[in-house]
């Protein structure tokens, strides 16, 4: 199957911190891919590099076969990939609808469609989302978990190929997490979406993703499916000295899922 | 090149870019600590300006007089704006974001309209001054050129007010919590520093130093008109990027740059056209506003922020 | 936005009468009426309808950057500035130029000041690429600075190109180089409802729905794809020359120029005018520029000498609790369960 994505030794340095370092990985088209990582490991920079916030100081990223590396975010968004941001970031006093307008206005099609037609591709992105009735209302007003879910439904009004979710399920319930989980499936299946996640949610992840690559501090450690990055010594390790989720992670293995 | 007329102009711009600094140390500890821009930087110069010279002609009240009582005025003016305009935008807030800030740089912007058109109104616009005052001989020789006396007075106290300044900020507990809070507002509460305390010590603080500095610029100019806000407000901004928001010492050398700028772009602009070179003098200040506004936005001397 | 009626540019035909339904275009079509009949029926004097639209012109013209993309440029008086010279210097020194503008019931004049216009714009346009990479006060600092810049420049040059006729840096154009003021009326009109029609357009565009996110999160916006560095930078420039235009005829209105018109006192009427209207909508500047019109004049009769004062403290009184302006309180409530949010903007 065709590469949507390979990311090519990507370095890139804070000052003296280096928070991704030499990462190389690939994915095909249509994989889900878990991003996971300790805190700090870089995950969201490794996110920021790909979408070109941050140009990184070595290493390329390739999307469908071109070289998109130092293109400023608003081209490599243009060119299908899309991305929720860990800290939310709503635009405030505009309504939820006007929200996810602008993800389609300025997405794959950008300077393509009207403002009526950005107004229904946004109102579809919300009711898959479960944001539907809310699409009236000041994006201000809403709860984080809503806020998380405008997010993803900003990012999906773009029409992207590649979807980059990071921690869109950190901080809800079990309950929401099964739902937003649901939500993810379907409109992978139904946009025909690849998709990269950066989730804390360690049972979820590794039930959702294809496949797994885990970071810790800046370099890659271990890539697989879910059952070989599980059961990998250095992964174990790393997670072990993050006190957060050493815990989860033996309770999986013990089988307690 | 006359070089005697280089020493005399770089003289004349180190003195006036002393003022300079100091007048724009209240505005880098506002902008440093607070994230409040006073856009009414130059009227409220102007308000410890005028305060010296009621006192002066109204009075009859010595000029020195006037000069602690611009100083005393300034710190009820820091209390009063705290309350009536500040509070409430920046008091309980955290974290100042871009909206916060241009609320308070359109409240303070307010300020100035109301400030600079009541000089108007009580003042008009002719100039005021203390006269033919000195502190002692009119006149001071200096290489072949001669300084008015209270020039060096103002000098003398900017520099002695700076150093209290810096000192209260680098020893006194006080002084330590308000860089504190500069440098991280939200640990500095963490650490049980009240933020409202803070914020409101560092307004009267920096309006109050903003108003006695205006005692010194009306030393320096012998006369002020409310005119004279539009030069020292957009000065004191070049001043305070350049020096580094938030810091006492940047400002003042940051001042003093600017005033030996200001000196060395006459003396050269004169060789060619005498008559413009005020001007032109001037605007080299504002491009180098903007050059290190573009390449080095934390000043000179400012950490990355 | 563009929010509220679903068939909204949407599903074409049904676009004509959607405008007709469109309360907004309705007021901004009433204003310009108004202003065309208050001058045939001679209700004003010719000179405080040229006020209004003068004031109305620059409020409208920031509007483009500081109301839509959130970027406060408190020296944008260098446009008003660097246009009006531009004009007054152009038909002093260029014949040809000085001959068209008495052309065509005022559209002589009307190119001239596009001339002008251009010359702001690009001076907008090379200094936006810099300047816009700053955000906040330094934005609005930096354009102090620009302002300042422009004003002691011109202050130095201009009594440099003609020392025996220009007094400073004032010019007053000789009889045979300005125009009747009842075409610089046409002109100012014709730039005006251009004014209008392009504020209306980014509202509606999404142009402005992606100046709009800018003001709201720029990062945010820039990851969902908003071009920003571009359309700031359109914004900054359109917002320049439509300054510069008005500040072009306001001179050749007023038969000259001098260095006054860099002042930020005209960079504080077009803030003031923004904040009490309304950021970011339409009629907010329109509507700001009539109360701050009246008011003015208000407070200038009845208290005179004090009257900027009061207008100080009003200005406070509007930030500190009515921080989105006239519109913006309006834009909170319903009438009839219609958001009037959707049919103010
Ligand atoms: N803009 C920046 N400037 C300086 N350092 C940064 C910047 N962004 C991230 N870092 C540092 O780079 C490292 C990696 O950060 P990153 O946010 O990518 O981690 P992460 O894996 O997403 O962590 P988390 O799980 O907490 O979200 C951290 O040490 C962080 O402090
Ligand atoms: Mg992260």
């Amino acid at each position: 199957m065709e590469e949507i994505l390979v990311v090519d030794g990507v370095t890139k340095r804070f000052g003296g911190l280096v928070a991704n370092n030499k990462v190389s990985f690939s994915m095909r088209r249509g994989e889900i891919l878990g991003l996971i990582g300790p805190n700090g490991a870089g995950k969201t920079t490794l996110f920021n590099v790909i979408t070109g916030v941050y140009r990184p100081d070595e290493g390329r990223v390739i999307f469908k076969g071109e070289d998109i590396t130092g293109k400023p975010p608003h081209v490599i968004t243009r060119k299908g990939i899309a991305k929720t941001h860990q800290i939310v970031k709503p635009f405030n006093d505009m309504t939820v609808l006007e929200n996810a307008m602008v993800g389609a206005l300025f997405g794959k099609r950008a300077h393509q469609i009207t403002i009526g037609q950005a107004k229904e591709i946004a109102r579809r992105s919300l009711e898959l989302v479960g944001l539907a009735d809310k699409a009236d209302e000041f994006a201000v007003k809403l709860t984080l978990r809503q806020k998380k879910m405008l997010e993803l439904a900003r990012a999906l009004s773009a029409e992207p190929e590649l979807l980059l979710l990071d921690e869109v399920l950190a901080g809800l319930n079990p309950k929401e997490i099964e739902e937003a989980l649901e939500i993810i499936k379907k409109v992978k299946v139904e946009r025909d979406l690849s998709i990269i996640m950066i989730e804390h949610v360690m049972h979820a992840v590794m039930n959702i993703a294809d496949r797994i690559v885990v970071l810790h501090f800046g370099w890659k450690i271990a890539e697989g499916t879910p059952e070989e990055v599980a059961n990998n010594p250095e992964v174990i390790t790393a997670y072990l000295g993050d006190p957060r989720y050493a815990l989860r992670f033996v309770k999986r293995k013990g089988g307690g899922e | 090149m006359d070089l005697s007329i280089l020493a005399i102009n770089l003289v004349n711009g180190l003195l006036w870019g002393i003022i300079l600094g100091f007048a724009a140390v209240g505005l880098t500890l506002l902008w440093g600590v607070m994230k409040v821009v006073n856009l009414a930087q130059g009227e409220v110069i102007l308000l410890g300006s005028y305060v010296a010279i009621i006192l002066f002609t109204q009075y009859g009240l010595s000029p020195l007089v006037g000069g602690l009582a611009a100083l005393l005025v300034g710190l009820v003016a820091g209390f009063l704006i705290y309350w009536a305009l500040l509070h409430k935008l920046v008091g309980k807030v955290e974290r100042i974001t871009l909206k916060i800030e241009m609320s308070t740089l359109l409240a303070m912007f307010a300020l100035s309209i109301a400030l600079l058109n009541f000089y108007y109104y009580a003042f008009g616009s002719e100039p005021r001054g203390f006269g033919l005052w000195s502190i002692g001989v009119p006149y001071v020789r200096v290489l072949d050129t001669t300084i008015r006396t209270n020039i060096l007075l103002a000098d003398a106290l900017a520099l002695i007010s700076v150093a209290i300044v810096y000192l209260f900020l680098d020893r006194t507990i006080l002084g330590k919590s308000i860089r504190a809070v500069m440098q991280d507002a939200q640990a500095a509460s963490l650490v049980g520093i009240n933020p409202v305390k803070i914020k409101l010590l560092t307004t009267v603080i920096g309006i109050g130093l903003t108003v006695f500095s205006g005692f010194m610029v009306l030393l320096f100019e012998a006369s002020v008109t409310p005119e004279i806000a539009h030069k020292y407000a957009p000065l004191s901004f070049v001043v305070v990027v350049l020096g580094g928001l938030g810091s006492v010492v940047g400002s003042l050398v940051a001042g003093i740059i600017i005033g030996l700028i200001y000196g060395f772009s006459k003396v050269v602009v004169s060789l060619f056209n005498p008559r413009i070179s005020d001007p032109v003098a001037l605007s080299t200040a504002f491009i180098v506003l903007i050059l290190i506004l573009l390449f080095r936005p934390e000043g000179i001397f400012g950490r990355k922020r | 936005m563009a929010a509220g009626h679903d068939n909204e540019m949407g599903t074409k035909g049904s676009t004509l009468e959607h405008y007709l339904k469109s309360p907004t275009l309705l007021i901004l079509v009433f204003v310009v009426l108004g202003i065309l009949v208050a001058r045939i029926m001679g209700m004003s004097t010719l000179d405080t309808i040229m006020t209004v639209m003068y004031f109305m012109g620059i409020a409208l013209s920031l509007n483009i950057i500081m109301g839509f993309a959130g970027y406060v440029s408190f020296g944008h008086a260098v446009f008003l500035g660097l246009g009006g010279y531009a004009y007054v210097l152009m038909v002093y020194f260029i014949k040809p130029l000085a001959d068209l503008q008495n052309t065509g019931y005022g559209l002589g004049a009307f190119l001239v000041a596009v001339l002008a216009g251009l010359f702001a714009a690009a001076v907008a346009a090379s200094v936006g690429a810099a300047v816009l990479r700053l955000r906040g006060a330094f934005f609005a600092i930096a354009t102090i600075g620009l302002d300042f810049t422009a004003l002691y420049l011109f202050k130095a040059v201009v009594p440099e190109l003609n020392p025996e006729q220009f007094f400073g840096a004032q010019i007053i154009l000789p009889a045979d180089r300005i125009v009747e003021k009842d075409l610089v009326f046409n002109a100012m009109f014709l730039t005006l409802v251009i004014l209008l029609a392009v504020n209306y357009y980014i509202r509606k565009s999404p142009f402005g729905v992606g100046l709009t996110a800018i003001k709201e999160d720029e990062d945010a916006a820039e990851v969902l794809g908003v071009p920003t560095t571009m359309y700031k930078i359109v914004a900054f420039t359109l917002a320049g020359f439509f300054t510069g235009m008005v500040g072009a005829l306001f001179s050749l209105n007023g038969g000259g120029v001098d260095e006054t018109l860099f002042n930020l006192g005209h960079s504080i009427d077009m803030i003031v005018m923004i904040v009490i209207g309304g950021l970011g909508t339409v009629l907010g500047p329109v509507i700001g520029s009539l109360i701050y019109f009246e008011l003015y004049d208000l407070l200038l009769v009845h208290y005179p000498g004090v009257n900027l004062i009061i207008l100080g403290v009003i200005v406070a009184i509007v930030v500190l609790f009515f921080p989105e302006g006239l519109i913006g309180l309006l834009r909170k409530y319903r009438v009839r369960g219609v958001r009037l949010r959707d049919v103010l903007e």
